[in-house]
């Protein structure tokens, strides 16, 4: 269970996230959308402890964020952000492993090993295992992240606009295996989103944000209206029900 | 896993166990008189500590510069940036400067060695630490306020040294120059077990280094706590190149050149292969090095001469060959 | 001595004035103002605002030039040991902006870090060549700036600084534009090559001709443009002016201070400056630090490959 209540940060004076409260809930799928600058990355990143927040709390399955122990934390809770740019030569295989760290540090056990192998299998990188992170493409890199975090064994998994720079394709497989996180695996994902339609397609809950605060808060029926978008987004928007999901169309 | 790579990595390190070996005891033994046993113990007893201050300090510095890059997270940065260099110029400076040439701690190395450890010591854990703190954790600006350090202690180096009797100046300059020779057996003993006490302090956060190259976040994502880590390991570092620099003297690009070399030869990510691979690269380098200068130059030019240059030119040498840094 | 005696007509004082006090008042205007304007326009070129003369091995080559000078011609005069310091101190620039324009930074900080191991460079090879040469001490003059030496007959090199930061003000707009990036300045039709080495060009003379006549100041080109950017913002035309007076003013300061200390004895201006603007540099990254773009704009949005947008929230930026 995570709770988050008035949520505050400030950056140089200016209030980039205002007294944001609303409460996650666990087994679901969850996106957070909004304009550019309304806050939802800095809200991500409180609440997975890489931003430290000036006033408000986060509680985290019992208590707060700040709390945990980060060893502990990171055995509940996984956070995959846009800045990957590693620099070493490491393989896939070995870049999954580093799930297992939480658990096991430097010795990695043969109980860890089988599920690194699930996770491998699981994204179906089988063939790539030990190609360097950095001769893939930006599609299977993602993947092979995505590998890791599930190495990393969580309730929780935290994704920070996880489609960026994929093409169609490839954006399309990402939501399509953030679904399946959560349907199969029973994860609580939380994503921050640009696509709208992504949001509305494949999450139960989306979180939507306007200038720091939280503009709707419910399941996807209820905040991808007519009314609610164009207020949020500022330009005039049509929604149309496709396969029993509300997409938008923007103009 | 990728097991080939690994066993092919020992091999590796084989190989430059074995070019260690091979140079300490051509510098053993090259150009001794076997026929006079007394020579013979003679030339021992001079080489046997200069091999061993060798190792200790391509040990310092080869883990130190190795740790330092990936704390920073750029291959293309050295430990002398963070100002030992100059702080260590400035105190032996000063003492001859103030005290004069004959004072007993210009004189005593056992003092003057205690000087430098402790001043550096003080310096290092003040601006690495609270510095580290008051940068919002961000290394960068700690080694930014590093080099400003380096040129505060120098200009007040060079005007001591502009007003300062020639004859005290050159009695200086010979201590500027880093050397192996003279370093007594106490020295060595104190230095040995300072850098011990520092990995033994730090192995919890040693143990973190491959997952702290994975960047901040990804560290912070699998439990690290990571700016603590970072800010003991910079203390660390900064504390050996200390030690290492307060023994010898001041050697910089040494540690590039060593780390960039086991970088580029083991290729991995596994930080106990490449920081033992920069000590063996950097006892390599001090060893034949100190080897060539000794029977090829006759003592004409110091190491740390060839270190600069060399070293320098392989600076240039790794800027030309990366796109990003 | 007194403006009155001088008005009463003492000749002997007049000689004073005009042989030492003179020349030291204009040698101290032309160096604050030509270190300054060297530092900016070598920050505006490479959009990155920890650029400048000591951190992009400007200064460090003048100072080879110099040994070199000293080892060649022992016998050589200001103007030649000024002209080699001259082709060094352009040559050095010009090959460590060559250097940094092909590569891509991560962050800006790492380019004056480059510069400083690239002013190492030259530095060893330097110190080791006075070493060989046993020169070093004779060597220290010129990596200590100080204003004692200079007089009438002794000086005038450094007036060159006047036609160039004039020139640099001619064409302070081009260096803006230069400094906006290679495609910004193709598209308004600015040679970019041409315009950029000139610019270095000219900030490597005025660091020359200030070296051989009164030695090292570090710091000046740094910390002089990066104030004066607090207030007035990164344009280079309008702060021009600013950045030149305020380092004509921060240099007299400077060496009013390191004549009173210790009377009647001087300290010279490399130390008081050294320690003064260590402190407002490490002041300056606080400050920044705290209350980020703001106040201090660092580095321009340009494409140019020697900036990248800095990191401002240092450390906790996602």
């Amino acid at each position: 269970m995570m709770k988050i209540q008035e949520l505050t940060k400030q950056y140089d004076g200016k209030t980039v996230v205002d007294g944001v409260t609303f409460t996650i809930p666990k087994g679901k799928v969850i996106s957070l959308i909004g304009p550019n600058g309304a806050g939802k990355s800095t809200v991500m990143g409180m609440i997975s402890r890489l931003i430290a927040h000036d006033s408000g709390l986060v509680h985290f399955e019992g208590k707060d964020i700040g709390k945990w122990k980060s060893k502990e934390l990171s055995k509940r809770l996984a956070i995959l952000t846009q800045s990957n740019n590693i620099q070493m030569k490491l393989t896939v295989r070995e870049l999954v492993t580093f799930g297992r760290f939480p658990y096991s540090g430097n010795r990695i056990t043969s109980e860890d090993e089988s599920i690194i192998n699930q996770a491998i299998a699981y994204m179906e990188l089988e063939e790539f295992q030990d190609r360097f992170i950095d001769e893939l493409s930006g599609g299977q890199r993602q993947r092979a992240l995505i590998a890791m975090v599930i190495a990393q064994d969580t309730e929780y998994v935290l994704l920070d606009e996880p489609t960026n720079n994929l093409d169609i394709y490839h954006a399309t497989n990402m939501m399509k295996t953030v679904r399946r996180l959560c349907d199969e695996l029973g994860k609580t994902v939380i994503l921050v989103l640009h696509e709208i339609n992504y949001a509305a397609f494949y999450s139960d809950y989306i979180c939507a944000f306007k200038d720091g605060k939280i503009a709707k808060f419910g399941t996807v029926e209820e905040v991808i209206t007519k009314e609610n978008l164009s207020e949020i987004y500022q330009v005039d928007f049509e929604i149309l029900t496709i396969a029993g999901k509300p997409l938008s169309i923007y103009y | 896993m990728n097991t080939l790579a690994i066993r092919a990595n020992r091999r590796k390190l084989l190989i430059l166990l074995a070019l260690v070996l091979l140079c300490a005891i051509g510098y053993m033994l090259l150009d001794v008189n076997f026929s006079n046993p007394k020579l013979l113990a003679y030339a021992m007893k001079i080489r046997t500590p200069k091999l061993i201050v060798m190792l200790i300090t391509a040990f310092a510095i080869g883990g130190a510069s190795i740790v330092f890059q990936s704390i920073i997270n750029n291959t293309i940065v050295t430990p002398c940036l963070l100002g030992m260099n100059s702080l260590y110029t400035l105190i032996h400076t000063a003492v001859v400067f103030f005290l004069g040439s004959a004072s007993v701690v210009a004189i005593n190395a056992n003092l003057s060695f205690a000087v430098d450890v402790v001043l550096m010591g003080i310096v290092a854990t003040v601006i690495y630490s609270w510095i580290f703190k008051k940068t919002k954790h961000n290394v960068l600006y700690v080694l930014l306020v590093g080099t400003v350090l380096t040129s505060f202690f120098g200009s007040i180096q060079t005007t001591l040294t502009r007003v300062m009797d020639p004859n005290e100046y050159d009695s200086l300059l010979n201590t500027l120059v880093a050397s192996f020779n003279n370093i007594n057996s106490e020295i060595i003993l104190f230095s040995l077990v300072l850098l011990i006490g520092i990995v033994v302090v730090l192995r919890k956060e040693l143990a973190l280094l491959d997952v702290l190259t994975l960047g901040k976040h990804q560290a912070i994502n699998l439990g690290v706590d990571y700016d603590r880590c970072i800010r003991r390991l910079l203390l660390g570092v900064t504390l050996c190149i200390a030690v290492a620099t307060a023994m010898v003297g001041p050697i910089s690009f040494l540690g590039l050149i060593i780390a960039n070399l086991s970088r580029q030869f083991f290729k991995t990510f596994r930080h106990s292969q490449l920081v033992v691979g920069s000590a063996l690269f950097g006892m390599i380098v001090l060893v034949g090095g100190q080897l060539i200068v000794e029977h090829i130059y006759t003592y004409s030019v110091p190491i740390s001469v060839f270190i600069t240059v060399g070293g320098g030119l392989y600076f240039l040498y790794l800027l030309l060959t990366r796109k990003k840094v | 001595m007194k403006p009155q005696q001088l008005l009463t007509g003492d000749l002997h004082l007049w000689e004073i004035f005009l042989v030492s006090r003179l020349p030291r008042l204009l040698a101290i205007l032309c160096t604050g103002v030509g270190m300054s304007v060297a530092g900016l326009i070598m920050q505006q070129l490479c959009s990155n605002k920890f650029v400048s003369p000591t951190t992009g091995a400007t200064i460090s080559s003048a100072q080879f030039g110099i040994l070199l000078a000293l080892l060649f011609m022992p016998a050589s005069t200001l103007w030649s040991r000024a002209i080699f310091a001259f082709i060094t101190a352009i040559l050095g620039t010009w090959i460590f902006v060559w250097f940094i324009q092909r590569i891509q930074f991560k962050d800006m900080v790492m380019v004056p870090l480059v510069g400083i191991m690239f002013g190492n460079v030259i530095g060893g090879v330097t110190n080791y060549l006075a070493y060989k040469y046993e020169m070093t001490q004779a060597l220290s003059s010129w990596l200590v700036g100080h204003f004692s030496l200079v007089l009438k007959g002794r000086y005038e090199i450094v007036w060159l600084t006047i036609p160039l930061v004039i020139l640099a003000f001619v064409f302070a707009n081009h260096f803006n534009i230069v400094g906006l990036g290679k495609d910004f300045s193709k598209n308004l039709g600015v040679p970019y090559n041409l315009v950029l080495f000139a610019g270095l060009t000219i900030a490597a003379m005025i660091t020359a001709s200030v070296v051989v006549v009164v030695g090292s100041i570090s710091y000046i080109g740094l910390i002089v443009p990066n104030v004066v950017a607090m207030y007035k913002g990164d344009k280079i035309k309008g702060t021009l002016v600013d950045t030149a007076l305020f380092g004509a003013i921060f240099v007299l300061i400077c060496d009013m201070i390191g004549r009173i200390v210790i009377l009647p004895y001087e300290l010279p201006i490399e130390l008081i400056v050294g320690i003064l603007g260590s402190l407002i540099f490490i002041a300056l990254l606080f400050y920044r630090l705290k209350y980020g773009r703001k106040s201090i704009r660092l580095g321009s949005t340009g494409t140019n490959s020697c900036a990248t947008m800095p990191n401002l929230k240092g450390g906790e930026q996602i």
